[in-house]
């Protein structure tokens, strides 16, 4: 009996060490098919919520590996939040993947300044620099060079909902007092106004970044994340303050703190909020998307953000490059990977946009590709933009945006005043 | 008087029941609608529609192969933190020497490390012995990891365990193996079976080691399947849902089947011991 | 016998296999985290040795010790709806008719994973669209607060599904200590003319002691390090006002960059659960040590 016992143990044991020391081989084996050189690409487009990216990835990889003999790309594909704690724990033993995504600006920073990410300036001379849309690349610029090449470009306006807005008479507003007339009449008719789920906070920060643009010029906002000025300038309190009159005068729907964006956009496409300030990935629910009923995706608009106290200029817009393909310093397959981003960005551009619905960085002809109205309209207002505000989170360091977030949810709670709002950001932006 | 107070505690226990039962049924229509459904009108609602092919998609997605990997790291995992969990119990309850508390009290500590602090630390020691991106770091890991827990619970009733029968079997000229694994495993069945569905459930359900630790698809597990629909800045709840109730299943139906066994009392096995 | 049970190659031959594995997985990374937290690193670049910099930091940060208030009330309502699923568990394990689909009825909602928790209870709690503030409104109430976005509030509404969330595992360890009584004691009991509450608080009771003090140390721990579903579903807002230890420590060593603070958050939580811990360990002890 204690013979079995004890045999039993012995065999886990051993059974386990097998198990170890087989895989101490396979390990190894897998990074080296024969002679090929294989890239390790990680994405963020899952097949389950993102069929399209994700197909389009594959077939760019094909086309890849079928025009290079001898390189092959080996995917690993990841949810949002996965990829980003998964980037964290690999870059901390410097294992990150050949090629992966990364944000622009503050997100990328850290990386390029621990030298992890690969400068890709010679990658972008000539020709395919000129592709991408101006401003695009200079996200992922630090110190005069570029360590990322944009997929996306996102630009958040207000969309809104023509049904709703017949019933009570309303225009889209130019001015703000033309906007908050909108909101008046809506909540006279117990319309909830606007959609927003501030529990997300980046939701929330593109109100305050539009009121600071208007009221305080284009350039205001970004000069004082770069503390070319000060955060205390009185055009961003009085942004902040109007903001927060905003928010206490329940234009937003109810308990808008403690809801997701999810929730609050299932809100605007539930035909129970009239508008919904969200950046151009949600194009394809008011165009394309054969889930949402045909009723509703005609019934959306859009309108640029109005002027506020007359003054503004609507051609300027929040919004910016979302992910872009980053190569890793240390990969031993630095060349090849270099050579995969510039194919990826080249033929990512066209089949994202009428394939997946995604605004691409890179320029297209909308003319000559068949796009639903709306894809037109917008991309015609980025050929118009005078200037475009990279998403304030994105543009500040992970220290100050988080600051930044937690700001805005207090100023919209009223849990803060204007001014103390903006002395938080300064205290914050001038440790940097 | 006795049959009313015994009528309005069937009332009490029946609605709570019923409150136990409605996440499951909520997680059932969820699975099968969309989006705008899911989030605009009321949960209990019948699907406008009912979206079997939310339950199609996640077949397609290859569930089956993260379904097989489930199954069986679950299970190695729990083998593992039963018997090392016990036999260390066994030690430190019945065999006599010095250190037994502080090693208890290490034991304990390890009830405290919130694991996204160990997250990384982990990473860089298997990365060192070349086990990331191998389901062996995820066995050892919930081993580990549930191991503390698992011998909290048993320690309560090691020590209600009589002394009288490890004294006869001594007496008998019984040897220590064959006491724990013939006399004192069986004594403990209902505790065994009540850790196995506590372990089974952690194990079922974790995700964060795995996403960690694992990149290639052969290797993941169900609650990657879950990642699956959750995109950049679009989630498809409704398949999430379908998702969620596929891989209920087992554990509910390993759990009706352990759940038996708890009941299983301590006079029935210490007899045939 | 002592000779048998004290022979020091049998000890070890227990309590290694688990010795070892809780060395090399959980002490080792502890260490390492402990060490990180002396460090000024923000996971990407190189480290640089600042000693107790982060330790003195986190004893002024007040966003620290709030998080750390919040976990505390945490385990304090963790602690005492012990008291509940020990009475429910009672009833269960007591012979009346149907306990027995009852009690699996009950766990049911243990097996379902956090995330589908977290997605029910937002739904639960929605302002407008929720089925608590639906009826809430049937019954009559014209305003109910928005659960989740009003500060006051939102802690408090998150414990709910906490509480609710481990309700099965403790009925399920209760369970088994009752069932583990022999039927004999309680029969004798009843022929003396006990009354089931009797029964209950003067034999169940005293003979489930070890475990119950056990749940009382696993509530404790499990509240101060708890994570998941206030991470999904209010992620530590709004502004705070329901952030715990562990929410923050994610935040800052995942979200911010700062993974040697952050660390060093993860270190402090380890020593305030441990000294808690020892507290509540003292002052439960028995004043003579019972075996059974």
């Amino acid at each position: 009996m204690k013979k079995k016992a004890f045999s039993l143990l012995v065999l886990l044991f051993s059974v386990s060490m097998i198990l170890a020391a087989c895989s101490g081989g396979s390990g190894d084996g897998e990074a080296s098919n024969g002679d090929d050189k294989v890239i390790d690409f990680m994405h963020l487009w899952p097949e389950g919520s993102s069929a399209e990216h994700n197909r389009i990835v594959q077939e760019i990889v094909d086309d890849y590996e079928s025009e290079n003999e001898g390189v092959s790309v080996n995917i690993e594909v990841l949810s949002n939040e996965q990829y980003k704690d998964k980037i964290k724990v690999l870059s901390t033993s410097d294992e990150l993947p050949d090629v992966g995504m990364t944000w622009p600006a503050g997100y990328l920073e850290p990386y390029v300044e621990a030298e992890k990410f690969a400068p890709l300036d010679d990658t972008l001379e000539g020709e395919f620099g000129d592709s991408f849309v101006a401003g695009t690349t200079s996200a992922y610029e630090v110190d005069g060079s570029t360590y990322g090449l944009p997929l996306e470009l996102n630009v958040a306006t207000v969309f809104y909902n023509q049904a709703i807005f017949d019933e009570y008479g309303l225009e889209k507003p130019e001015t703000y007092e033309e906007f908050q007339n909108v909101v008046d009449t809506l909540k006279e008719n117990d319309v909830a106004p606007i959609a927003l789920g501030n529990k997300d906070r980046w939701t929330g920060s593109m109100w305050y970044m539009y009121m600071a643009d208007r009221i305080g010029g284009t350039d205001l906002l970004t000069e004082a994340i770069n503390q070319d000025t000060s955060f205390e300038d009185p055009a961003l309190i009085e942004a902040a303050d109007k903001t927060q009159q905003l928010a206490q005068s329940d234009a937003f729907v109810n308990g808008f703190n403690g809801l997701s964006d999810q929730e609050a956009k299932s809100m605007f496409m539930n035909e129970q909020a009239a508008m919904y300030l969200i950046a151009t990935w949600d194009l394809p629910n008011y165009t394309t998307n054969e889930d949402v009923p045909q009723e509703f995706r005609d019934s959306v608009g859009y309108f640029k953000f109005p002027t506020v106290n007359g003054e503004g200029d609507r051609e300027s817009f929040v919004g910016g490059p979302g992910v872009g393909l980053f190569v890793a310093e240390n990969s031993d397959v630095k060349e090849e990977s270099k050579d995969f981003v510039k194919f990826f960005a080249e033929q990512w551009g066209e089949k994202s946009v009428t394939e997946a619905g995604v605004i691409p960085a890179t320029k297209v002809d909308a003319e000559s590709l068949d796009l639903p109205q709306m894809y037109v309209d917008v991309l015609d207002d980025l050929n118009n933009a005078t200037n475009l505000t990279l998403f304030a989170d994105v543009q500040m360091s992970p220290e100050a945006a988080e600051v930044h977030l937690s700001q805005i949810q207090a100023l919209f709670g009223g849990n803060v005043t204007p001014k103390e709002f903006a002395e938080a950001h300064q205290e914050a932006l001038s440790q940097e | 008087m006795k049959k009313l107070s015994y009528i309005l505690l069937y009332i009490c226990l029946g609605i709570v029941a019923v409150f136990q039962l409605l996440p499951i049924i909520w997680l059932f229509l969820f699975s099968l609608k969309s989006n705008r459904e899911i989030f605009g009108g009321n949960p209990f609602a019948l699907p406008r529609e009912w979206l079997w092919e939310n339950y199609a998609k996640v077949w397609e997605g290859g569930i089956g192969l993260y379904f097989f990997n489930s199954v069986w790291i679950t299970v190695v995992a729990i083998i593992l933190t039963a018997l090392f969990a016990s036999m260390a119990t066994f030690a430190i309850t019945r065999m006599h020497w010095k250190l037994d508390k502080l090693v208890l009290g290490l034991f304990m500590v390890g009830l405290m490390i919130p694991i996204h602090s160990a997250i990384i630390p982990l990473f860089s020691m298997f990365l060192n012995v070349n086990l990331i991106d191998n389901p062996i770091s995820i066995v050892l890991t919930y081993t580990a990891y549930n191991l503390p827990i698992t011998m909290m619970i048993l320690l309560g009733f090691y020590y209600t365990l009589p002394r009288e029968i490890e004294e006869a079997a001594i007496m008998d000229g019984c040897s220590i193996h064959r006491l724990f694994f013939r006399i004192i495993l069986p004594m403990t069945t209902p505790v065994l079976s009540t850790i196995v569905i506590i372990n089974m459930i952690y194990n079922w359900n974790e995700f964060v080691f795995v996403n960690t630790f694992i990149s290639s698809d052969q290797y993941k597990t169900l609650t990657v399947g879950i990642q699956n629909f959750i995109g950049q800045y679009m989630t498809d709840w409704g398949a999430i849902g379908a998702t969620l109730i596929i891989s209920l299943l087992p554990i509910l139906i390993a759990f009706i089947f352990f759940s038996n066994k708890v009941v299983e009392g301590i006079s029935s096995s210490a007899v045939k011991g | 016998m002592n000779k048998v049970m004290s022979n020091k190659w049998m000890i070890a031959f227990y309590i290694m296999p688990a010795l070892l594995m809780v060395a090399f997985l959980i002490f080792i990374p502890l260490g390492l985290s402990a060490y990180y937290g002396l460090m000024e690193w923000d996971g990407i670049g190189a480290m640089e040795f600042i000693g107790m910099e982060n330790y003195i930091t986190a004893i002024q940060d007040a966003a620290f010790w709030d998080s750390a208030l919040h976990s505390f009330l945490l385990a304090v309502f963790s602690t005492l709806s012990l008291i509940v699923y020990l009475a429910i568990s009672m009833i269960l394990a007591s012979k009346i008719k149907g306990a027995d689909i009852l009690r699996k009825i009950y766990l049911i909602p243990m097996l379902l994973s956090s995330v589908a928790i977290a997605q029910l209870w937002i739904k639960v709690f929605n302002p407008a669209n929720g089925m608590l503030n639906r009826a809430l409104m049937w019954l009559g109430v014209e305003n109910p607060p928005a659960w989740l976005a009003n500060p006051d509030i939102v802690l408090y509404a998150i414990f709910v599904p906490i509480l609710w969330q481990y309700a099965g595992f403790y009925i399920l360890i209760y369970y088994a200590a009752l069932k583990n009584i022999p039927e004999s004691l309680i029969e004798a009991a009843k022929i003396d003319g006990a009354t089931p509450i009797q029964i209950a608080y003067r034999i169940k009771l005293p003979l489930i002691k070890g475990i119950v003090k056990v749940t009382v140390v696993l509530a404790i721990v499990g509240s101060l390090k708890y994570f998941d579903l206030i991470y999904v579903m209010t992620n530590g807002g709004p502004n705070g006002a329901s952030e715990v230890m562990a929410s923050y420590m994610y935040k800052l060593a995942f979200s911010t960059n700062e993974f040697g603070y952050g660390s060093a958050i993860g270190f402090l939580l380890l020593i305030i659960t441990l000294i808690v811990t020892v507290i509540v360990r003292k002052l439960t002890e028995d004043k003579e040590n019972i075996q059974y």
